[in-house]
């Protein structure tokens, strides 16, 4: 409205300047209407499209008597001449006046001589205003049809269902037969390559919109779970140095840095991505109706060469149709350039995001990772460093769990087998005690040099380890075979003081078997050139061969076997003295110092 | 668990000292609970990685979804732009790749290798538990011959329970010495052993943020963007709206 009064002041204003010159007035008159065609269509056309709903809301506000009241007074007020009728009085006066200038101009031509110099003009005038006002109609029906269209009504199934009739079924139909006869190549299809094309890009535009919506979901969603979990809870008891640096910078990350990246990911890409799929659907119904429309203009078409005459309704249809089509030509094009540009805008906001994430995340990153210990190594200089500590730790862990696992089933002595009696002393007699042991649970053998054994049978060790240095495949005597078997179901077999005086023997180191039920070595962690090797058991010296340990006395190794070469002694330095002790009381400790790892206390 | 319902059998005297004891469950307890934190933070990693790992899998999506789109044949401009997103994201998504198996291997592989071991304590644990309710047993029995009246027979069943007895206790006493010394050595490797770890894990964070931080960096360069605000874009975006909704052919929602 303020459009109009804007524009009609200023053409008035050129009107008074004209009032003072006679002779050209005609001329002038002309030019100035040509002038200003443009701007008339421009801010008519927006007011007579809306007067129809203009003239609803004056409907609307004559139900409520007070305001009614209000809008009365301020008319009466102001405009007496108005009348009861009031505000529609107003409203239509623009709606006369453009309609008015082509009958004006065609008056003020009419009084004028065909030779003036301004007939022309006013002539150019006059078919221009009427330009203006068809122009203004033709806009009027397409924001009519716009509007009829473009909704996607949420119907429910009972009242689509009562929208069947026999009418409609017929349309239906009718435009069924159509498309089938255009398919089967029976009827012509109208063919308009243009809007074809334009048709088909809007199609892609839509594809991209409706893909990349999608892709953005799934991400988002992935992002959701991602932020579910939160390793830098668990703290392993573990307080200060690297894992304490990684709990903060954890924490940091998911609770602001992600979260606001989510936040703006949310708002500035997928809250866009959603408004343009709302916007897709006006267009995709008008195209659909286009379509419809045109189905029926064909029919209509064929009825007109048949017949030579179309009912009011099928002239309707074409009309419609050619609203639709000409609507559509119309505005597709912007619509899909605009679609364009924001996509483009989106996907720059979306890399813009990123980077801003790489930016905070590696900024917090960066200062934890100063105050870690190797922070000055250069990447693979660090992962070499990593990968040998790893190697390190790891044999160290299995020298835990081989302790652990020395850890034995309660040495409780099986019943012999029965005539086993006689075997049992040769070997004793054979190998000494110290050599026996008892089959703990059934062994069955698989390969030709394992021995198939039973439950309680007594077995005298040989070796340690089978050829390949396997230390848990034991080579023993059965005093009548000899095989292989599995270590961890072999118990050192003990013997009461008194069975073992009865067999007349007391060999030198007895007692050492009894206090640690450790079958001979397992392999005790690979001695390191530069490490400590320390005794792990306190050990009580029983003879002048041997030498007394405390628990984690450190300890030299002078020789890894006794006299006889048996390799469950050691000889060894302690405190400036020298003897024997059971080599598995001795492990070497890798000091972890040296590999840097230790934290500053 | 070392409680035990009193039944026959139980020896009168306390054989284990109440400290020893406390001693014991208190290492125990504490690895216990190690083991629990491990196994949960492995669970955790894990699933943290994979989803990362889908994360960069759905952003390779979206560019490559966009490059199969046929408007790249006909808009240049659109067509450099999808395509140096699309390499963009493909490079991220390998870096991405190189982080997790970074993380794998110096990360969840050695927690796995850590929790390996608490199957071997845990069974030693119940072995001294089994040791110690037969010294209990064999202790019970030493008393009650020991409570009898001193006849021959007596003494000769009392001798032999008594060198029952002691093979029994002795190996009680090296396993419940073995366990006490083994567990706190243990349970203090956990520092040693963990904290390379973490220092890994940071390490991978900024290796990857490097890499993120250039390629979207030279992208935005090159996609030649000012530096909006979100205030500013926030505007751009409903300004396009309201250009969408001007026309009649926008349904109005």
């Amino acid at each position: 409205m303020d459009d109009i009064i804007q524009v009609s002041s200023r053409f008035l204003h050129g009107l008074q300047e004209m009032a003072s010159m006679e002779e050209e007035q005609a001329h002038l008159i002309g030019n100035l209407f040509l002038e200003f065609q443009e701007e008339f269509e421009r801010v008519y056309k927006v007011y007579c499209a809306n007067y129809d709903q203009a003239l609803l809301l004056v409907k609307a506000y004559r139900k409520e008597p007070e305001l009614q009241q209000e809008i009365q007074g301020i008319i009466e007020a102001a405009v007496p001449q108005a009348g009861p009728s009031g505000l529609s009085f107003l409203l239509v006066i623009p709606l006369q006046r453009i309609t008015k200038y082509p009958l004006l101009l065609q008056k003020i031509l009419e009084n004028t001589l065909p030779n003036a110099s301004a007939y022309p003009i006013l002539q150019r005038a006059m078919s221009a205003l009427q330009g203006v006002n068809s122009n203004i109609n033709e806009y009027k029906m397409r924001k009519e049809v716009a509007s009829k269209y473009t909704k996607v009504e949420q119907l429910s199934l009972r009242e689509r269902l009562a929208r069947i009739n026999t009418h409609t079924l017929s349309k239906k139909t009718t435009r069924l037969s159509q498309l089938l006869k255009q398919e089967a190549g029976l009827v012509p299809r109208t063919e308009d390559k243009d809007f074809n094309d334009l048709e088909e890009k809007f199609q892609w535009v839509s594809l991209c919109v409706t893909e990349l919506k999608s892709n953005v979901a799934a991400y988002l969603d992935n992002l959701e779970v991602f932020l579910q979990f939160r390793p830098h809870e668990c703290s392993l008891d573990i307080s200060g140095g690297p894992a304490e640096q990684y709990r903060s910078l954890a924490r940091d990350l998911q609770l602001e840095v992600f979260l606001e990246f989510k936040q703006r990911l949310e708002g500035l890409v997928w809250k866009p991505l959603c408004s343009l799929t709302r916007a897709l659907v006006g267009p995709q119904n008008l195209i659909k109706k286009r379509l419809d429309k045109l189905l029926d203009f064909e029919r209509v078409e064929e009825k007109l060469l048949d017949v030579g005459s179309v009912t009011y309704e099928e002239e309707e249809a074409r009309h419609t149709y050619q609203a639709l089509n000409s609507l559509l030509v119309a505005e597709l094009p912007k619509f899909n350039q605009l679609v364009m540009q924001w996509l483009t805008q989106i996907l720059h906001s979306f890399v813009a995001l990123q980077r801003d994430l790489a930016d905070q995340v590696l900024r917090r990153a960066e200062s934890s990772m100063v105050q870690l210990p190797h922070h000055r190594a250069p990447e693979p200089d660090f992962r070499k460093l990593l990968e040998d500590t790893l190697g390190q730790t790891c044999s160290q862990l299995h020298s835990f769990q081989e302790n652990f696992e020395k850890v034995l089933p309660h040495p409780s002595t099986q019943p012999l087998l029965p005539g086993s009696e006689y075997q049992m002393q040769a070997l004793l007699t054979k190998y000494g005690p110290g050599k026996l042991y008892q089959v703990m649970s059934n062994i069955s053998g698989t390969g030709t040099l394992d021995l198939t054994l039973p439950r309680g049978q007594i077995v005298a060790l040989l070796q340690n380890k089978d050829t390949k240095g396997n230390s848990s495949r034991w080579l023993v005597d059965t005093g009548g075979h000899r095989g292989y078997v599995s270590a961890r179901k072999l118990q050192l077999y003990h013997m009461a003081p008194s069975e073992k005086a009865l067999r007349g023997l007391v060999a030198p180191h007895e007692n050492f078997q009894l206090l640690t039920p450790e079958p001979t070595p397992a392999p005790s962690p690979t001695v390191q050139a530069m490490t400590q090797v320390v005794a792990a058991y306190p050990f009580v010296a029983r003879s002048s061969h041997e030498v007394s340990l405390q628990a984690g006395q450190p300890v030299t190794i002078l020789e890894a076997q006794d006299k006889k070469g048996n390799p469950e002694w050691s000889l060894v330095e302690v405190n400036g003295q020298r003897g024997y002790v059971p080599s598995s009381f001795l492990v070497s400790s890798p000091s972890p110092a040296s590999w840097g790892w230790t934290l500053p206390s | 668990p070392s409680w035990i319902p009193f039944k026959i059998g139980q020896p009168k005297k306390q054989i284990v000292p109440k400290t020893v004891e406390r001693d014991f469950e208190r290492e125990y307890g504490k690895l216990q609970q190690l083991e629990e934190q491990t196994r949960r933070l492995q669970k955790d990693m894990k699933k943290s990685t994979d989803a990362d790992l889908a994360m960069s899998k759905s952003a390779v999506k979206i560019s490559l979804d966009l490059l199969s789109n046929p408007l790249c044949e006909q808009d240049q401009d659109f067509l450099n732009m999808v395509t140096a997103l699309d390499t963009a994201m493909k490079r991220m998504d390998a870096f991405n790749q190189e982080k997790v198996n970074q993380i794998q291997k110096t990360v969840i592989e050695p927690l796995k290798k850590f929790g390996s071991v608490f199957p071997s304590l845990n069974m030693a644990v119940k072995r001294r538990e089994q040791a110690l309710q037969d010294y209990r047993r064999l202790q019970a029995k030493v008393e009650k011959y020991e409570e009898k009246e001193k006849t021959g027979p007596v003494l000769a069943k009392l001798h032999q329970a008594r060198e029952e007895l002691r093979p029994v206790r002795e190996d009680f006493e090296a396993k419940n010495k073995q366990l006490l010394d083994e567990m706190p050595r243990f349970y203090g490797s956990r520092l040693d052993y963990f904290q390379p770890s973490f220092e890994s894990l940071i390490r991978a964070q900024v290796v990857y943020y490097s890499e993120m931080h250039k390629i979207f960096g030279d992208l935005t360069q090159q996609l030649d963007q000012p530096g909006h605000s979100d205030e500013q874009r926030e505007r751009e975006n409903e300004t396009k709206l309201s250009e969408l909704r001007a026309l009649s052919i926008v349904a109005d929602d």
